[in-house]
């Protein structure tokens, strides 16, 4: 299968109808769908994004629309088990039509999916993507879990690989799978590998061991190992651990040790590939960090932050600071933090400030945020980045929302960069027989 | 040969399992029993292991592609696939921090000037740009990186 390839547009327009086309077919094709079942329901959310800014590569001004859509087909079996999902976004330049990039667009994902009432089954078949252990994969395939008995689970996952390939050609094949034990009240452990096929003999091959440790309610502990067998070298340790002795004190230590050899292997953008001098493959670094967080009463919370790289060749760098956070339910949120970066690189020593603040007025939500960050040595004879935004949105109906957001910005790049943002969010949920679900997501 | 091996001692088992028998318990709610908005605090309901995914506790951001490479089937039951293509996208042009302006305390990705600040963070922490630009979503990347 070939359609996950990037590819030069060879004229926009057709691929602009395409993908137009494909939209209203699966437009079409749900708007049916309740007729499937009477319990059938479906629902979803239009995006329309209208942006302005300027090409950073090209300096000149670019006015691109967007039209993201997601929609969700549920229970279309009488017994509810059946879904479908679709998630995608068309996009075209109103101004500048000089290139063959002035339109693009993605299928996110598209799958049939199977949801058992018992050993949570499920059987996914069609563009998606998986997270099972050291697979984080977006594929066109198929994907299968269940539970089995004494506190045993596994998946398994099959598919053409979706990847973007703009330096180096990447992986035509995906498989792998996981194996769970987990005794829900203490611990889960997993084991898990995923190998990928190559034309070019680039294949990969990753195994991995992962754990979610909680032997105590205080006590959490996270993280994973990954083994890179095509390099013979563990890729990654990163573990986590918190400990919470009352319930408004938090105190969180995490450890990650990377070898950039067996991680960066075989990337297929060239700004993270180990063949151009950006990346030494020899590197490897150990962060060491920290926090500590406080929550004297429901609506703030106090933390502080720390972290240390300690890498083998380059020289080190240390990220310390806090934060603070006040927030009313659905009414007011506010926050801001400080953090300094002290590296034994120029560039490495900065300090960084944010502050932001969202109230909502009724059906209007404004939006304010601040984000400054002071260089110790300038960069293009710039020491202070700033960038100041404001966002408005208003609840026309209870489905439908216009919001729009203007981004001021000097840094190193720009002397006066100024963006602006539209969106038009339209949500609709159309229930013919099943009970009201909670999936709330953003809107 | 040896990769092979290691490949086949993790799946023979899983047939076996899946041969052997199932559990036969239920399976986890399709959705969330009750709404949940904006950033959820699990504890306030939860006192098992789910209490560890309170969204509000400070270092979640971190820790949530632990949860997810464990327990998406759990993340699925409150999060649409698209939150997660928001930010793990195979082509996505639009940061999640410009797309969600009206979520400022969310923890989103390359805030402010990131056209610069990506050289400095590329350079400490290069893993965290791979997660999502390794091998996917990273078609502006050549736009500078030839």
């Amino acid at each position: 299968m070939k359609s996950h390839h990037t590819r030069k547009l060879r004229c926009a327009l057709p691929f602009a109808l395409r993908m137009v086309g494909g939209i209203a077919a699966v437009c079409s094709l749900l708007a049916g769908a309740p007729a499937i079942t009477h319990a059938a329901s479906l629902s979803g959310e239009s995006d329309t994004i209208f942006r302005m800014g300027l090409s950073t590569s090209e300096k000149r001004n670019l006015y691109p629309a967007y039209e993201y859509l997601r929609l969700s087909l549920t229970d279309i079996d009488d017994k509810g088990a059946v879904s479908f999902y679709f998630g995608g976004w068309g996009r075209v330049d109103l101004a500048d039509r000089s290139t063959d990039k002035y339109a693009d667009g993605d299928l996110q994902y598209g799958y049939l999916s199977y949801r058992g009432k018992q050993n949570n089954l499920l059987i996914n078949l069609g563009r998606q993507f998986v997270t099972e252990g050291v697979a984080a994969e977006r594929f066109d395939g198929v994907y299968l879990r269940n539970d089995f008995a004494a506190g045993f689970g596994g998946a398994l996952f099959a598919g053409a690989a979706v990847e973007t390939e703009p330096n180096f050609k990447g992986e035509s094949f995906v498989y792998g799978g996981r194996i769970t034990h987990s005794m829900p009240k203490y611990y889960s452990i997993g084991l898990s590998a995923v190998k990928t096929d190559n034309s070019n003999g680039t294949s990969r091959e990753v195994e991995g061991v992962d754990l979610w440790l909680h032997p105590l309610k205080q006590i959490e502990a996270v993280g994973r190992s990954s083994y890179n067998s095509t390099t013979s070298g563990w890729m990654e340790h990163a573990y986590t651990i918190t400990y919470a002795p009352l319930d408004s004190l938090r105190i969180n230590a995490d450890l990650s040790n990377i070898n950039y050899k067996d991680y960066f292997f075989h990337m297929t953008t060239s700004a993270l590939s180990l063949t151009n001098g950006i990346l030494n493959p020899n590197e490897k670094v150990l962060a060491l960090g920290g926090s500590i967080a406080y929550t004297p009463i429901k609506s703030l919370t106090i933390a502080a932050d720390y972290k240390n790289y300690d890498y083998e060749i380059s020289r080190n760098a240390t990220k310390y600071g806090g934060k603070a956070t006040f927030s009313l339910p659905a009414s007011f949120v506010a926050g801001f933090a400080i953090h300094r970066m002290d590296g034994q690189q120029d560039r490495l020593r900065y300090s960084e400030y944010r502050a932001f603040a969202s109230k909502k007025i009724d059906k209007l939500d404004l939006t304010a945020d601040f984000f400054d960050v002071n260089y110790d040595k300038s960069i293009n004879g710039i020491k202070n980045t700033y960038s100041i935004s404001g966002a408005a949105s208003y609840r026309l109906t209870e489905n439908f929302k216009i919001s729009a957001n203007v981004d001021y910005s000097k840094n190193p790049n720009f002397d006066n960069e100024v963006k602006g943002f539209v969106k038009i969010t339209y949500a609709f949920n159309m229930k013919s027989g099943a009970e009201k679900g909670a999936k709330s997501e953003k809107y | 040969m040896k990769n092979t091996k290691i490949l086949m001692i993790i799946m023979v088992p899983l047939f076996a399992c899946l041969l052997y028998a199932c559990a036969n318990t239920n399976s986890m709610y399709k959705a969330h029993p009750s709404e949940v908005q904006g950033l959820p605090d699990c504890t306030e309901c939860h006192t098992d292991n789910w209490a560890a995914l309170n969204h509000k506790a400070v270092g979640f951001y971190e820790k949530h592609r632990y949860y997810a490479e464990q327990q998406k089937f759990a993340c699925s039951v409150c999060h649409e696939e698209s939150f997660c293509a928001d930010c793990h996208a195979h082509k996505e042009e639009i940061k999640p921090s410009d797309k969600y302006k009206d979520s400022p305390e969310r923890a989103l990705p390359h805030r402010g000037d990131y056209l610069n600040q990506h050289k400095i963070d590329g350079r400490i922490d290069p893993v965290s740009c791979a997660k999502c630009h390794g091998r996917t979503n990273n078609e502006r990347c050549k736009e500078c990186h030839r």
